[in-house]
């Protein structure tokens, strides 16, 4: 025995002096140069990176993101364009387009008529946001929201421009948004995710939405989303067997934990004690979920004020109801998306429908965090991948057109967490077509979200396959004028 | 051709003429008049220091190898090499002695100055005795080798600036100044004067005789006149060199040096508009300034807390899995307790917060069952400042004890239940800056008497929703399928348990007065459609929920299909227009067959016993993606070999874009008897004009075919 423990030592060390040396002594020397702080004592750059986290006083201290999935257009909800129903069917002037690419879908139009807005627009609020009459419920929160007009991005279709907004590239092997938060600044509480994601779809046209964007790329498995489903168990696998007692449960895990205890010991990999730490984690979601999920002991005026389909597990208000409860119960970061804005095609119809779908709930969770005194550290945001072309895709009738994806313009709107309330930044052409004033890249945008969690969008790294990787990559600046 | 050993005698004698002129200009330099092109021999100086060094070192490694003097060869490498590092020290350390004139002073020059003299010295002897044994020559190759080292050292910290060398391993203090704290000049010039200028402007080396190290060189000035005059750009030299052009000679700073970044300019150049002062805050520049607002980016912006922070390890040990106590940041000392899981809350566990009871300034009770608990530990927290306690079935006690809190400005107390003593507590609190009090206990009477009693509050009673009216969903129409073949149970529910749910089964639209009202599940037993909407008080009546049912007693003896489905939507071929499942309102689920360059056609062999009384088809209409009801309906029925035109129909066409739905075509067959039917489904060969893509082929989906 004593000789097999010893040969084990052996190739254990041979393993580790192996994969070590290759790496070990090129990059210990060029590390030091890099990082100049490598041999100064220090545990480990890495942890270093995280140990200085938050590298300010964060102002807030978690992010719901309401991803309104297919890019709602701009030009029927918050950017108000009367010229365009001024000059409805006549042609985009070239002077404005510039050298705009398009995509395959109107590339081969051979005409680009203008067209306004179906919906009539108001003025409201102290801050007078124009906003369109189907989102009557955002109307009144407009005191609360931060609309920017602004934003711009550089992908021109939905799965890069979704992965884009979300991971910083358009390549999808990034960690997503609440993946780098969760790696930053860990779970509030520990018994649940620190990173959740919940799906509704609505009666619009749209694509799908994919586990890639809540990805946690390189970071550990750890930081990846946890989808929670529209059925009976938020969370799958996570219900004990029928008739395995809480008790029978501990025991097997205290008895899973033990061995692999001893494979720790043996292998030393640290992947064994994540797996360790995740079956203790799934344990205490266990207490946790239900409690979290259950909506019954929410007051009638909940019901009112989210709208009765937030008790129908899976649509958008529901799941409005239930990110305010993980989001008041410490998850760092909670993704919706609500599936169905591509409107290409009979905009006016499914338009009403989408913005049916989601302006109450939406406005209730500001309302709702607001009184609870949660908004002034929770950041909303809502908003799709890109905007919408000023011009109809397709045939233009009284009631009927369509627009084509545009990443130029659009807007999207912040709420809380330090963002200022009551706010219009940016503007656009009076096309609607180019910004004319503080334009907001995605990658400042992200810079931003992470300014206000209290994290310097240069100095959260991570560093993989050699180089040292950003939610921001290489730009980003962080838009100082809409903090508050 | 000169000899090697000319060479060397010559080299011997420029020696003693370095070390006469090395005499002269250390001693006597402040006496000497130095012409101007001399300097030119001065800032040769850094370019010369590197040869001694070199060629000296390298001499010395000889006096190391053994045997060295049975080696002739090695031997006089040996000594031409120490002779030629002698030169070059002399000439290194007289150009030294010129530059020094001009801006250098100091403890460091000093230091550097006569070091390297010695150093040149030692050199010299070494040479010059350089037969001698080898116990005197190691040491004293020694000592020279520590001379170059220090003087090498102490010069390149005259260039590059103090600690050079080790400044990449020692570690930066890195403090967060509050930003009620910090100041203009020395928290946010002086940093970029220390890092991008002060290398040349510094005792030590004051280039321009400008000294930025105190702020009195600053106010000063230097050789062409002063640095910054308050609100003055043209007369400021500062900011005239750091906007001129890279290519300019007088651009600052030098063209090899590092450059101040976008936002430093920005500081130095609001700096000097706001007043150039050296003793201003932050805090009294105006707010939207860019100054400001890089400076608030910069500083901690909330309130600053300077107790004292708590023991880390006493704040480990309180962190567990239902209770988190971290500080606001790395450096604050101020803490923040939040307690997660209802199940897990244990009371008795507020106590050991004693131990961080002057840290805690956020305390995150929100939903824990604090009922009847004792919460007078909160009484020791002396900078609590904010709590959190919504739905926590708080007693009017509880809230008195938080209104005896001194320091208390931020109260969440949403979805407990207030009583008089409680809004009474309450109104008391007049420090409070937010007070968030959304609980339907509250009469109109209370919410406006604690209003007035806090004038200065901000007290948020959040979302009534009494006088809202909102319309209700529809209800739940839970069934098996929509055809059945003898009876079929259909559940209808609604999220909300408290409503009235009503029906009809006749096809008029239900109402809350006269419709059956749904109690218990229904059994479908014949064709027909359900309608029910929802209605409660205080909410507007549902839409409907609307399904239609079909009975389907029979099945054909045989079918085929005569014509192909498109690929793309040819399901389970002909097996899925008899499979009785309906399908969902999306072409592409292949529960239905999809045709567009073909008609549909199908031929169904009828059981001669049976009377057949009607013939349902399952369609799919959905403009949007082209799919349209047929262009005509032709059913022909087989009659003693005789086919016979039974159906020939043009059925209502779509007028506009609409959502997906499915719709039933229904045909009598009551006069029947028919042995086969024929059924031909014609799409249409054009979109009509309104539709967005008018002229494309039009498509016919169908998902069942139902005989009854």
């Amino acid at each position: 025995m004593e000789k097999e423990e010893f040969e084990q030592g052996l190739n254990f060390n041979r393993r580790k002096f192996l994969s070590r040396l290759s790496l070990g002594v090129g990059s210990a020397a060029l590390g030091s140069l890099l990082i100049p702080d490598l041999f100064s004592g220090k545990a480990g750059a890495e942890d270093a990176i995280m140990d200085a986290l938050p590298h300010f006083a964060p102002k807030a201290k978690r992010v719901i993101y309401l991803f309104q999935n297919g890019a709602p257009s701009q030009l029927e909800s918050f950017d108000y364009k009367p010229l365009l129903n001024e000059n409805i069917g006549q042609e985009l002037p070239d002077s404005i387009r510039g050298d705009q690419r398009l995509t395959g879908m109107t590339a081969g139009q051979t005409s680009f008529p203008l067209v306004g807005s179906y919906f009539k627009f108001n003025q409201y609020g102290e801050s007078r946001a124009w906003i369109s009459e189907i989102f009557p419920h955002t109307a009144k929160i407009v005191d609360d929201i931060c609309i920017v007009k602004s934003m711009h991005t550089e992908a021109i279709n939905h799965d890069p421009a979704l992965t884009f907004f979300q991971t910083g590239a358009q390549v999808g092997n990034r960690p997503s948004m609440g993946s780098w938060l969760s790696y930053g600044l860990g779970s509030e509480n520990s018994n649940l995710p620190a990173f959740c994601v919940l799906l509704s779809r609505g009666r619009g046209n749209g694509q799908g939405v994919y586990s890639k964007l809540w990805s946690n790329g390189f970071l550990d498995a750890t930081h990846q989303g946890v989808q929670f489903s529209n059925s009976e168990d938020p969370v799958l696998y996570l219900k004990d067997p029928d008739k395995m007692s809480r008790d029978e449960r501990r025991k097997m895990l205290d008895q899973i934990a033990s061995m692999n205890d001893l494979s720790y010991k043996e292998f030393n990999d640290p992947e064994i004690t994540a797996k360790i730490q995740q079956y203790e984690m799934a344990f205490r979601m266990q207490t946790a979920v239900p409690e979290m999920t259950d909506v019954s002991k929410e007051p009638d005026s909940i019901i009112k004020l989210y709208g009765p389909d937030c008790l129908v597990p899976g649509t958008y208000a529901a799941n409005c109801l239930l990110a305010r409860k993980l989001s008041e119960s410490g998850v760092r970061f909670v993704q919706l998306y609500h599936q169905g804005w591509d409107q290409h095609g009979n905009l006016p119809n499914e338009m009403a429908l989408q913005a049916e779908d989601v302006d109450q709930a939406s406005a209730a969770l500001i309302t709702d965090l607001k009184q609870r005194g949660l908004l002034d550290e929770t950041l909303v945001i809502w908003g799709g991948e890109f905007g919408r072309t000023n011009y109809c895709q397709g045939k233009i009738l009284a009631d009927n057109y369509g627009r084509d994806h545009h990443p130029r313009a659009f807007s999207i709107w912040m709420a809380g967490g330090g963002v200022k309330s009551g706010m219009v930044y940016g503007e656009t052409d009076e096309f609607g077509y180019n910004i004319a004033e503080n334009p907001v890249h995605v990658h400042d945008f992200q810079a931003t979200v992470m300014n206000l969690m209290g994290i310097d969008h240069e100095r959260m790294t991570y560093k993989h396959l050699g180089r040292r990787y950003r939610l921001t990559d290489v730009s980003g600046k962080v838009v100082k004028d809409i903090i508050a | 051709m000169l000899k090697t050993s000319s060479i060397k005698n010559l080299l011997e004698n420029t020696l003693f003429v370095w070390m006469g002129l090395v005499l002269i200009l250390a001693i006597g330099s402040d006496r000497i008049l130095l012409p101007d092109w001399i300097q030119v021999i001065g800032r040769s100086h850094p370019l010369l220091l590197h040869f001694p060094i070199v060629l000296l070192l390298l001499g010395l490694l000889f006096v190391w190898i053994p045997g060295l003097d049975k080696k002739p060869d090695a031997r006089s490498i040996f000594e031409l090499t120490l002779l030629a590092g002698c030169n070059f020290a002399g000439l290194t350390v007289i150009a030294g002695l010129i530059l020094v004139n001009e801006d250098y002073d100091g403890d460091a020059i000093l230091w550097h100055q006569w070091s390297g003299i010695a150093t040149f010295y030692l050199c010299i002897v070494i040479y010059f005795f350089r037969h001698l044994s080898r116990s005197f020559l190691k040491p004293a190759s020694l000592a020279l080798a520590l001379g170059i080292t220090m003087t090498g050292h102490w010069g390149a910290n005259i260039t590059h600036g103090e600690d050079f060398l080790l400044a990449p391993i020692q570690e930066k203090e890195s403090e967060i100044t509050p930003l009620a704290e910090a100041e203009v000049f020395n928290d946010l010039v002086r940093p970029i004067l220390e890092s991008k200028c002060m290398s040349c402007h510094k005792e030590g080396k004051i280039k321009g005789e400008l000294r930025m190290d105190y702020i009195e060189g600053l106010q000063k000035g230097g050789k062409s006149g002063p640095f910054v005059l308050a609100g003055d750009f043209e007369n400021s030299h500062m900011i005239q060199r750091i906007g001129l052009a890279m290519e300019e000679k007088k651009h600052m700073p030098p063209k090899n040096k590092a450059q101040l970044t976008e936002d430093e300019l920005i500081i130095l150049r609001e700096w000097v508009a706001n007043g150039a002062s050296f003793d201003q805050k932050v805090m009294e520049i105006a707010p939207d300034s860019k100054l400001f607002i890089l400076a608030s980016n910069k500083f901690e912006a909330k309130k600053i807390y300077n107790f004292e922070a708590a023991d880390a390890s006493d704040i480990k040990s309180l962190n567990n899995f239902f209770r988190k106590v971290e500080a606001f940041y790395p450096e604050s000392p101020a803490l923040e307790v939040s307690y997660f899981s209802i199940a897990a809350f244990d009371p008795n566990s507020l106590e050991e917060l004693k131990k961080v009871k002057d840290q805690v300034v956020k305390l995150n009770l929100n939903k824990m069952p604090l009922a009847g608990v004792d919460l007078s530990v909160l009484k020791e927290m002396t900078h609590l400042e904010e709590i959190q306690a919504n739905f926590t079935d708080l007693d009017s006690k509880q809230i008195q004890l938080f209104a005896s809190l001194e320091n208390l400005k931020y109260l969440a107390i949403s979805g407990n239940p207030i009583d008089e003593n409680g809004v009474q507590a309450l109104s008391e609190m007049k420090p409070l800056i937010n007070l968030y009090l959304w609980t339907p206990s509250l009469s109109d009477a209370q919410k406006k008497t604690l209003q007035s009693k806090l004038p200065n509050t901000s007290i948020d009673f959040g979302f009534d929703g009494s006088e809202a009216i909102f319309p209700l969903n529809s209800p739940k129409v839970t069934f098996d399928k929509m055809m059945f073949r003898d009876s079929m149970e259909v559940v209808i529910s609604h999220p909300i348990k408290t409503v009235d749910i009503r029906y009809t089964l006749d096809g008029s639209e239900p109402d809350s007065l006269t419709s059956p009202h749904y109690s218990e599940p229904i059994w479908l037993t014949k064709t027909g459609t359900l309608r029910a909407k929802v209605f409660a008080k205080d909410w507007i009546g549902s839409p409907e929920a609307n399904f239609q049912f079909l009975k389907s007693g029979l099945t054909p003896r045989e079918y085929q299909l005569l014509s192909t489905p498109n690929k793309q939507y040819k399901g389970n071929g002909v097996e899925t227009l008899f499979d009785q499942i309906k399908g969902q309102n999306n072409h592409t689920t292949g529960e239905w067959l999809g045709f567009q360059d073909e008609a549909m056609e199908l031929e169904i062999k009828l059981n001669p016993e049976t009377n057949y009384s009607e013939l349902v088809i399952g369609m799919l209409y959905h403009e949007g993606a082209h799919i349209f009801p047929p262009a005509s309906v032709e059913i022909k029925g087989l009659k003693n070999g005789i086919w016979k035109t039974v159906v020939n129909e043009i059925p209502e066409q779509s007028k506009k874009v609409d959502l997906p739905r499915s719709r039933f075509l229904n045909y009598d067959l009551s006069v029947g008897g028919y042995e086969s039917l024929r059924i031909k489904l014609n799409p249409i060969r054009s979109l009509p004009k309104w539709h967005p893509a008018s002229g494309a082929k039009g498509w016919v989906f169908v998902d069942e075919i139902l005989l009854n």
